[in-house]
């Protein structure tokens, strides 16, 4: 059993907070106009739900994170915002520079998450034309550049395939009590992406499968010092008979349309992860254990593998993930705010009075 | 044809920190901390916003913390006044840019603005990994707000491919939300041919650091013929009377020091391909340094070409502001050493007077026509 003495952390995923019909559209008929007054009471709630951070995702449908995270931090007070950024749609330099201005408007509440980009047609909205494996390369090249600016120890110069930086320097800090940098989250299935993550980041996420798989994939970015988090959905109400009546609602709702909507993702995407996912859902039963449920993949995308059960099987299942290793849960609900509240009320309490038991042991 | 009437616009630059710098230009600029005194910056954008400022500028570079950031949070502590963010082209992809912008206008109901500018020193571009020369930046410049454009426009898909950029199929699904356009105004500083040329083009004014009106007009009368609106950057320097404004500006220049000369010869050899600035320079060297009996080159040794002043009681700089009316300006971004107390002097005694005397001698347009 593996010693945790972190207390887990659990963040949330804003980007589709007050859009029902969530990934079951076709993305260009989204208005990606932020409401705002929604979000904002969302973050309200999450800071009251012991919420860490949330989720501000990237992609052509939706406002810019940077912006949108400032606007958010000027109303709230301890939530942090996860900020998803590509490489290839600005420069390192000009990066580092954003973050940390962003920074010092939210008394550090930003953290990143590096996304490598899964659909290379969006890709080339923003002018990447690079393929899976060149994208990875130069992803690794751009977080050298902002680690060695963040480290601060002199101007940076930097030659590579993909960037070239001569004594770059950038006066705004990063303004934290508690850090010189960001906490780096990083996302990828393939090879490439656990390398990257241990090259630069703090904590790898993933999709989640049954425990014993997960375990041997973790294993090595546990051992290189890194946190583990799992992207999952989370589906639990009073009784797990209620629970799963709502994930079948949940696919109920969403219909054929979503269906076609994921069958055309798929063929879109480039994210071995992302395969992998739609794979087992389509090919494997759809509850690998008594918890966790793949049934609305087909309909959800990846993001859709779900934790399913009343607030007991779910603590229980917290407790499974966290005995492979798991510290970190990146949460997406339906709808989000009554899911969060659900869990600020009625799971997280369990999950820390936990915690504390062991912790005394 | 209708005739229609243009009251001018009136900016200012929002001070990077210590807003009370008499010396503003002569530190090295390493040293500058942008984000010591947020609260500060936010006092000033809404103290600009009572005195009846247009718009605020927020620079770029590396000594600043970031325009765009900084414009969504003053922005919300704000109701009335734009912001003027700076742009490079070279440092962002297009698409995201829109899409920045559009979230900032977002938040703002459309109160933000986009001062392209293409860099005065490759030195510093390539910080941020950009090691073009200056005729081929300003070629991706191009590239840059053709495609802008495209997306602001909203020809989806857009598909270009330029020597420099190239984008395929490519949306932003959240719009430019503003009252009264569906994108950002523009203006596009810069003294040379190409810049000109760059905001006729693209822009709807072109920014042009200050010199005497009968050298500038004919500078600028491309610019004007094409229908785009055409801005003065110039420092200010009033004082109730005319020899207090003089004294305060011997002032500034023996306060600024030997120290100053030294940077600003480090500067000068980094801009050194910027055609405004070494126009400049070689003003402030070569010639009187009042150039007319209003402008005034004294503290460009030690501050820098921005630092070409107006200088000047009330009514003297209500009456050069005037001077530059006839030949066309109709937009003048200031900086001050000191900004509060000039901003004050500005936005409670000058601009009350331009106002009433635009009202009496109002500003015809005949048939006007927007840029682009």
């Amino acid at each position: 059993m593996q010693a945790t003495t972190k207390p887990l952390r659990f963040l949330w995923s804003l980007s589709s907070v007050g859009d029902k019909l969530r990934r079951t559209r076709s993305m260009t008929a989204m208005s990606g106009l932020p409401p705002m007054a929604e979000h904002v009471d969302f973050c309200r709630q999450a800071e009251h739900c012991g919420i860490d951070a949330l989720l501000m995702a990237f992609g052509f449908t939706r406002p810019d994170p940077v912006a949108y995270s400032v606007a958010l931090g000027a109303r709230t007070q301890k939530i942090r915002f996860l900020v998803a950024v590509r490489s290839g749609i600005c420069a390192p330099t000009y990066f580092v520079q954003q973050i940390n201005t962003l920074s010092a408007l939210t008394d550090g509440r930003v953290c990143i998450n590096i996304v490598v980009g899964r659909a290379p047609d969006e890709l080339r909205y923003y002018g990447d034309f690079l393929t899976h494996d060149e994208r990875y390369e130069r992803t690794d090249e751009f977080w050298r550049i902002c680690h060695e600016l963040w480290r601060g120890e002199g101007p940076v110069t930097f030659t590579g395939r993909h960037y070239r930086v001569e004594d770059a320097r950038v006066n705004t800090p990063f303004v934290s009590d508690t850090a010189t940098r960001p906490q780096i989250y990083l996302g990828g299935a393939s090879a490439q992406a656990s390398e990257l993550a241990t090259r630069h980041a703090d904590c790898w996420l993933t999709f989640p499968d049954t425990p014993e798989r997960l375990a041997p994939k973790i294993r090595p970015m546990l051992d290189s010092g890194k946190e583990v988090g799992l992207l999952v959905t989370l589906i639990s109400r009073p009784s797990r008979a209620d629970a799963i009546a709502a994930a079948h609602a949940l696919v109920a709702d969403a219909g054929e349309q979503a269906r076609a909507v994921h069958g055309t993702n798929h063929g879109r995407s480039d994210s071995v992860g992302y395969a992998a996912a739609y794979e087992r859902a389509a090919h494997e039963p759809s509850w690998p254990t008594p918890y966790l449920w793949t049934g609305a993949v087909p309909y959800l995308g990846p993001p859709g593998i779900s934790l399913v059960g009343s607030p007991e099987d779910i603590v229980g299942a917290i407790a499974e993930y966290q005995s492979i290793g798991i510290s970190q849960f990146l949460f997406m609900g339906h709808p989000d705010l009554e899911q969060m509240t659900f869990f600020g009320k009625e799971i997280l309490p369990l999950v820390r009075e936990r915690e504390q038991a062991e912790v005394a042991s | 044809m209708s005739a229609t009437t243009r009251r001018m616009r009136f900016h200012w630059s929002l001070p990077s920190t210590g807003v009370a710098d008499a010396r503003k230009g002569s530190h090295p600029r390493a040293e500058i901390d942008p984000v010591g005194d947020l609260d500060r910056q936010r006092e000033f954008c809404q103290h600009a916003e009572e005195l009846g400022i247009d718009a605020l500028l927020l620079p770029i570079g590396f000594q600043r913390a970031d325009p765009t950031v900084l414009a969504t949070a003053y922005g919300l502590a704000t109701s009335r006044i734009k912001f003027m963010t700076a742009s490079r082209p070279a440092v962002i992809s297009p698409t995201h840019f829109v899409q920045q912008v559009n979230t900032v206008s977002a938040f703002t109901n459309g109160r933000v603005e986009i001062n392209v500018v293409s860099g005065q020193g490759s030195q510093e571009l390539r910080y941020y990994g950009d090691f073009s020369t200056h005729d081929e930046r300003y070629q991706r410049t191009d590239e840059f707000w053709t495609i802008c454009h495209a997306l602001w426009r909203r020809e989806f898909p857009v598909n270009y491919q330029g020597k420099f950029i190239s984008v395929e199929g490519a949306r932003v699904n959240q719009r430019y939300v503003g009252p009264d356009s569906h994108r950002p105004y523009v203006y596009i500083g810069g003294s040379s041919d190409t810049a000109r040329e760059l905001a006729i083009k693209h822009a709807d004014c072109l920014l042009r650091l200050a010199e005497p009106p009968d050298e500038l007009a004919p500078k600028i009368e491309p610019a004007l013929a094409a229908g785009i609106e055409v801005g003065i950057i110039v420092n200010q320097i009033s004082a109730p009377t005319h020899d207090e404004a003089v004294a305060l500006a011997q002032w500034l220049a023996d306060n600024a020091g030997e120290r100053g000369k030294a940077t600003q010869a480090e500067w000068r050899a980094a801009t050194a391909d910027s055609v405004g600035f070494s126009s400049i320079y070689r003003m402030a060297e070569d010639r009187a340094h009042w150039l007319t009996p209003y402008l005034w080159t004294g503290l460009v040794p030690y501050m820098g070409p921005p630092s070409i002043s107006l200088v000047g009681s009330v009514e003297e700089i209500e009456e050069a502001i005037f001077e530059y009316r006839r030949i066309g300006v109709t937009q003048f971004l200031f900086q001050a050493r000191q900004d509060s107390s000039t901003l004050d002097l500005f936005g409670s005694t000058i601009l009350p007077r331009i106002r009433r005397r635009e009202e009496r001698e109002p500003l015809v347009l005949a048939g006007a026509s927007e840029g682009s």
